[in-house]
């Protein structure tokens, strides 16, 4: 079984915000809540990467493990998805996140939350596959359809990668092989030492 | 004038009795009122409550695996 990720190649990231803008488009995403954005670091100064973040759908999830009401599932997959009809605005997510990717529609006024609102790997929600609820809620299901998430697939350099992890950690090795670099720095031999 | 003397104690003492009564009955009253439900709703953590998503079910299946993997391999490998 495939284990679904995203990786995001600083070296060929061009901030173009294609990314960004294919997400708002396909899920038809609210005012003000950003499913993906791009970071730059280093703005301005030479050598300055950016890189395209979203929920990076953890294996060990920090949102589902702070969620008081356990809207969170995982799929065989691996991607996290939440039950809106579950969620009561908490923000406890919002906290937990080390990626900042459970964001907040203003609901009403006063600043009352509404429900958490993510990316879903273009995976939808528990409603029916494609139905007219899942995509007011979350947007397109494109993995039903048989398509990976659209900002990968919009990725003019293909900086963006979203696939099935081994497949997507091979294609940076060899890229990162054919940049000279040290493979022999990173992987799961150094990760996982001892 | 002495069984006098006992009768008025006698009530003095009955009096009192009833007021003791009165008095536990009333604390027991009070204190039923702030008592704690031990009917607790356990959540246990990471289970999650809601509909099986349909997806999951499809995910199970190598064909959708396959149509996956043709797909990352049509649209996002290297050129």
């Amino acid at each position: 079984m495939a284990r679904m990720k995203f990786l995001c190649d600083a070296e060929r990231c061009i901030e173009c915000n294609g990314c960004v803008t294919a997400c708002k488009n396909e899920h038809e995403v609210p005012w003000g809540v950003n499913r993906r954005r791009v970071v730059v670091l280093d703005d301005g100064v030479p050598g300055e990467k950016s890189i395209s973040v979203a929920c990076m759908h953890c294996t060990d999830a920090p949102c589902a493990a702070v969620c008081p009401v356990d809207c969170f599932y995982t799929t065989p997959d691996g991607i996290v998805l939440h039950n809106k009809d579950l969620c009561i605005g908490c923000g406890y997510c919002f906290y937990a996140c080390p990626f900042g990717a459970p964001q907040y529609p203003q609901a009403s006024a006063f600043g009352v939350r509404g429900k958490m609102d993510k990316c879903t790997f273009c995976a939808g929600g528990p409603e029916p596959d494609n139905s007219i609820e899942e995509y007011k809620k979350y947007g397109r299901n494109r993995i039903a359809e048989g398509k990976l998430p659209l900002c990968a697939e919009m990725c003019a350099t293909k900086a963006l990668v979203a696939g099935d992890g081994d497949v997507v950690a091979d294609i940076y090795r060899k890229r990162v092989l054919k940049r000279g670099g040290r493979p022999q720095t990173w992987g799961w031999e150094v990760a996982y030492k001892g | 004038m002495n069984t006098m003397m006992n009768r008025r104690d006698a009530r003095k003492n009955h009096r009192c009795v009833k007021l003791m009564i009165a008095l536990v009955m009333m604390t027991g009253a009070l204190l039923a009122g702030c008592y704690e439900s031990s009917k607790v709703v356990l959540h246990k953590p990471g289970v999650y409550k809601g509909p099986t998503d349909p997806l999951v079910a499809k995910q199970a299946s190598p064909e959708q695996q396959q149509q996956l993997l043709a797909r990352f391999n049509q649209v996002q490998t290297d050129r």
